[in-house]
């Protein structure tokens, strides 16, 4: 009877990892997508707005989802809270601490850091130029992502129910 | 207070070294001069130093305070607020201002477009000048610019070298004359006028998102970051004032834009940079100003160790300059003077 109810719990496990891969899978290109939606609303807020960048970066939170609104929210509040550091490492700062709750890679991590190092103290069409290329590279690795969507997402799934039997046989 | 302010711009390497500097000093501080790898300077009172690491003042640069890359860069986001490219106009002109009223200069590697400068780049110099707001200042100056018979001012050109103080006179000026303080017994029983400053460089007011942070009077009407010409012209339009100040005239359209201004019978104080009435008529627009008659008094400030001296000589009508001192207060009021309304 508890050799059953073992079996059934490790099955359940298995089963639950591999969902919580395929949902990884799927938010990853959905994330990106939210990422470089709030990267051009920032490019607009910079190129058209002047809004200055503390408060830019709010508004694009405000017109994200979470969890890059979180992020951006992040960084704005540093600076305000620490307004004498360089916005580089208030930047990277909320970078690495919000990048365990996103489904993103580092490729896009490291995107955003060489962004963040530029962000703010350049003329606008530098700054436009910086973010049109971060975008692009941010489409890239959307294709990338959905290519793997469609090759693991699956997969995954049943590789977790599948790994799952696979134990409890071994164990039997 | 002020200090305070500006300090808590700057990066934390440079706020420990002014901190050191005695408290007289820190007070009385008119620069702080920062330049990339090169010794820290300040100025006040008059004189200038070279800053050491402990604070200790010295007039040679050899072991002064060199500030760094990371700390110029560290200053040049919080003055920009981490936004560079949101301070255009002002890169073009060469200076920020920040909260406070305090003009930041900088100096680098300018970007050209069509052979005038765009932007600074590489900004590697900066020239800090604390604002500050000398309630009085005008004291000596004010009776001898008094419009006896329309109970107001009269048109005035107030000229002076850099730093002698002509935007804090002005603002002390705007601040009185809004109050209707005319610092002249007789003239107490006079109301107070409704003042338009174009402000274009944001000095004179210090406005910080549209609202002044000097205290400029309760019936005065600010024009913030506006072009001198087209900011009175648009006052004029707009908000009927009865005193125009503007800072630092020089430009033909400055000069066309207070004729205008004196033909509707608006009193004008402009400032320029002169050191003295005959100086003053080397520049041509200023001449042709002068000449016209357009001001009733040019009031020179001289600065002395003791502080601002001004020095008011009141204007004729006539082309020829006929400049003279002005004597007892009624005869002020059968001056002539340069306006096209009757009274």
């Amino acid at each position: 009877m508890i050799k059953i109810i073992g079996a059934l719990l490790v099955l359940f496990a298995g089963t639950m990892i591999g969902f919580y891969q395929a949902g990884q899978f799927a938010a990853r290109p959905r994330q990106i997508r939210q990422l470089a939606h709030g990267l051009q609303r920032l490019e607009t807020e910079i190129s058209y707005g002047f809004t200055p960048l503390p408060e830019a970066l709010v508004r694009s939170a405000g017109a994200s989802a979470e969890p890059i609104a979180g992020l951006l929210h992040r960084a704005a509040g540093q600076l305000g809270e620490r307004p004498d550091d360089p916005f580089r490492e208030s930047w990277e700062l909320a970078v690495t601490e919000h990048w365990p709750y996103t489904a993103m890679r580092d490729n896009e991590r490291n995107i955003l850091i060489r962004l963040g190092s530029v962000l703010g103290i350049s003329d606008r069409e530098d700054q436009i130029k910086h973010l049109r290329l971060a975008l692009l590279q941010l489409k890239s690795e959307e294709d990338a992502a959905r290519e793997d969507q469609a090759k693991y997402e699956k997969m995954s799934k049943s590789l977790g129910l599948l790994s799952a039997a696979l134990i409890v046989i071994l164990m039997m | 207070m002020m200090m305070t302010r500006i300090i808590h711009l700057l990066p934390q390497e440079l706020q420990q070294v002014l901190a050191r500097l005695p408290e007289q000093v820190r007070q009385g501080l008119e620069e702080i001069r920062i330049r990339e790898a090169r010794p820290l300077e300040v100025s006040f009172g008059g004189v200038f130093r070279f800053v050491a690491p402990d604070g200790t003042l010295e007039s040679l640069p050899d072991s002064a305070y060199k500030p760094d890359h990371a700390a110029c860069r560290k200053l040049l986001e919080r003055i920009t607020n981490h936004s560079l490219y949101a301070m255009e106009e002002e890169l073009k002109r060469g200076y920020i201002t920040v909260a406070g009223g305090h003009r930041i200069g900088l100096t680098g590697r300018t970007v050209l477009e069509n052979g005038s400068v765009k932007a600074i780049r590489d900004i590697g110099g900066f020239n800090i000048r604390v604002a500050r707001e000398i309630q009085g200042s005008a004291n000596t100056l004010l009776p001898g610019l008094l419009d006896w018979q329309r109970l107001t001012l009269l048109p005035s050109l107030i000229i002076g070298a850099p730093q002698s103080g002509k935007t804090t006179v002005i603002r002390e000026i705007a601040r009185c004359v809004s109050y209707g303080d005319w610092r002249h017994p007789a003239a107490s029983s006079w109301p107070g006028r409704k003042v338009g400053i174009v402000d274009e460089r944001s000095e004179i007011a210090a406005s910080v998102r549209g609202i002044p942070s000097f205290d400029i009077g309760p019936r005065t009407d600010v024009m913030d970051a506006c072009p001198k010409a087209e900011g009175m012209m648009m006052l004029l339009r707009s908000m009927s004032p009865e005193i125009l100040i503007v800072d630092e005239i020089g430009r033909q359209e400055d000069a066309d834009a207070i004729r205008e201004a004196a033909h509707a019978g608006v009193a004008v104080i402009a400032t320029a940079h002169a050191y003295d009435l005959a100086d003053a008529r080397g520049r041509p627009v200023l001449r042709t100003l002068l000449d016209e008659g357009v001001f009733g008094a040019v009031a020179a400030i001289r600065r002395t160790p003791s502080g601002a001296v001004a020095h008011t000589i009141t204007m004729q009508r006539a082309p020829a300059p006929a400049a003279r001192e002005p004597t007892a207060a009624g005869q002020q009021a059968s001056m002539p003077i340069a306006r096209g309304q009757p009274q």
